[in-house]
């Protein structure tokens, strides 16, 4: 399938879901080179199963998802690990192996897909942690870190192939507003400086108008993508009342406690 | 290389993890020279440079594969500069790597274990203490027993181990019987193989193997379910409710596992003798033949020390299911920690019990 250069992702009538239940269906979006691009919707609507489903994990009741030229549904075998290589991904927990310290955790990729030298695999950990801001904590174990240095040390793991894309699950969820403006930071410059793809699944609307050049809102009701745009026209422009409510953070008149 | 002790090595095209081992071997090879006072790196034709590529060319730099000779790296793309002279030498010898740890000496060890055991004993007294505060109440009490629990659990603990123990106890029928048969039939009296195997399945396998079977699926699944629940809070959850978790989780569950074990050894023993009989059977004797044989080996009493084995093996294989879910500390291995402890203590504590049973019956002659 031949996409235009720029186009790193392309999501082609995907429909996922539950057994017989359906959480979304036939959608269709793309993701450009070197953007930030976001993915949006309430607690529960499927946004962590549709970043599952795009990184192969949990397959598709239909559709496809391309990855750099490969579509990552139908492949197996060596085309699929090919495909795999395309990105990385931090986990809203981290997901660092808790009996590895920082530094073996972020060398375990080059350990298992590379024959470089053991000075070399230290020094690209190291200046890896050093990006995301971890110099010091390369022989920490994950128990010892808290909750941003995990998820920077887990991006710093995320990153060391040198993916042109990498997937974050909430980054900034559960972080104090500077550490998660920290993240939030080292995803723009990451983005800037070295030209990584990132795809964010994300509610907190800080981050996301600090980092975010483009957005998807999917919806359970609707099954699909209700509003897609850049942030701050969304917020100015959106006819969609949900989508407005969203981003201008107005709650649901039925969740107002009313005194009896 | 100069006479000047001059040397320049020009990288180029793509610098990633698979070109870096190559380029890595060569640099190895030809920077032995002894001598290099000066070396020049030109990366100006470099067209990609990845995180292997940088370290390559930072391991240069910092003087690595020519000891004492001044390395200096030219043509870096301007961003690029900025990042390789964000991570500097500091940063490199700054990270040591974690020493092993050091062996303990005997007497520290000793101290450590008996401070476990002492821990261990605490905390095995204040959870028979919290379990004999809690379950007579709750039997007593309607209200305070969760009996759609003990009903849930005496259906996984129970119900579901039906079969493994339907397919264990036949076949445990089948080699006692053929075991026995052989030796039997040098004294002409293979008849008494029914005698055998229904003295021995009622008042030792039959309890035995599903305390064994019970502490493999059951002890284990207590231990990872109230253990996760601990890891989730799910047990601080329950404190601040003001819900004591022995009433709320370990009462049921210890009910359900007395009521799931003795029924279960009924059904072992029922099992084990259809084994035997069928062995019998193919042996050439009557079914007649064999039911009485059966019929006449056991006393009530037999029945009654099998019974009360299985009893007090349920209780064991529940209870130390749940302490060991409870005591279950913070860590991804924790959870597989107490399941793999409560598998192993209900066993040791089946064994132990089992030779008190038989000690004691001994001396009662019963």
């Amino acid at each position: 399938m031949n996409e235009p250069d720029d186009i790193v992702i392309s999501v082609k009538n995907l429909s996922i879901g539950y057994g017989e239940r359906v959480i979304l269906e036939k959608i269709n979006f793309q993701v450009k080179r070197g953007e930030v691009f976001v993915i949006l919707g309430e607690s529960g609507c499927g946004k962590s199963t549709l970043m599952k489903t795009m990184i192969g994990l949990n397959p598709p009741q239909s559709g496809e998802v391309w990855i750099e030229g490969g579509n990552l549904v139908a492949a197996e075998g060596e085309e699929r690990l090919r495909i795999l290589r395309n990105f990385g991904v931090m986990y809203q927990s981290g997901a660092l192996f808790g009996s590895m310290n920082v530094l073996e955790n972020v060398r375990l990729p080059l350990d298992e897909f590379t024959e470089l030298p053991e000075p070399l695999k230290e020094l690209v950990c190291l200046a890896k942690l050093k990006l995301v801001g971890l110099g010091g904590a390369a022989n920490k174990m994950p128990s010892e870190l808290s909750g941003g240095m995990q998820k920077r040390a887990a991006i710093a793991r995320a990153m060391v192939m040198d993916p042109g894309i990498l997937f974050l699950d909430e980054p900034s969820a559960g972080l104090d507003p500077i550490t998660s403006a920290g993240i939030d930071l080292l995803v723009s410059g990451l983005a800037r400086h070295f030209g990584i793809t990132f795809v964010i699944v994300s509610h907190e609307l800080a981050s996301i108008f600090a980092v975010a050049d483009r957005v998807i809102m999917i919806d359970c009701a609707a099954k699909g993508i209700i509003a897609e745009g850049k942030p701050a026209a969304l917020r100015d422009g959106a006819t969609d009342p949900w989508v407005h409510r969203f981003f201008n953070r107005e709650a649901d008149a039925s969740h107002s406690v009313q005194p009896t | 290389m100069g006479p000047d002790g001059l040397a320049r090595v020009m990288l180029k095209g793509r610098l990633s993890a698979r070109t870096v081992v190559d380029c890595w071997r060569r640099l190895e090879q030809s920077l032995r020279l002894a001598g290099i006072k000066i070396l020049e790196v030109d990366v100006s034709g470099v067209s990609f440079c990845g995180g292997a590529g940088f370290a390559l060319l930072r391991y240069l730099n910092m003087g690595k594969m020519t000891p004492g000779a001044k390395v200096s790296v030219v043509g870096l793309a301007e961003g690029f500069q900025r990042l390789f002279e964000g991570f500097t030498v500091q940063d490199y010898d700054a990270f040591h790597p974690r020493e092993p740890a050091r062996s303990h000496p005997l007497i520290e060890e000793a101290g450590h274990a008996t401070r476990q055991l002492a821990g261990d004993l605490r905390d095995q007294v204040d959870f028979l203490g919290g379990l004999a505060a809690n379950l007579p109440p709750s039997l007593v009490n309607r209200k305070r027993m969760r009996w759609p629990e003990v009903r849930h659990v005496f259906e996984l603990a129970g119900a579901n181990a039906v079969p493994i123990v339907s397919l264990v106890s036949l076949l445990l029928g089948f080699i006692i019987a053929f075991e026995s048969a052989q030796r039997l039939a040098d004294f002409g009296a293979q008849i008494y193989v029914a005698n055998t195997i229904t003295v021995v399945m009622v008042r030792e396998m039959g309890p035995l193997m599903t305390a064994i079977l019970l502490a493999g699926r059951s002890a284990s699944a207590f231990a990872a379910e109230i253990g996760t629940m601990k890891v989730n809070e799910e047990l601080n959850a329950l404190e601040t409710l003001g819900l004591s978790p022995i009433r709320f989780l370990v009462v049921p569950r210890i009910v359900a596992g007395i009521l799931a074990a003795p029924l279960l050894t009924c059904y072992s023993v029922l099992m084990g003798m259809i084994g035997g009989a069928l062995v019998m059977l193919g042996l050439g004797f009557s079914l007649m033949l064999i039911l009485h044989q059966m019929a006449v080996s056991v006393r009530l009493g037999d029945l009654a020390v099998g019974m009360e084995k299985s009893l007090v093996f349920g209780i064991i294989v529940s209870g130390v299911g749940c302490w060991r879910g409870l005591q279950t500390e913070q860590g991804p291995s924790a959870v597989g920690l107490s399941t793999t402890r409560a598998v192993v203590t209900s066993l040791l504590l089946i064994i132990v019990a089992d030779a008190c049973f038989s000690t004691i019956t001994y001396f009662l002659k019963t």
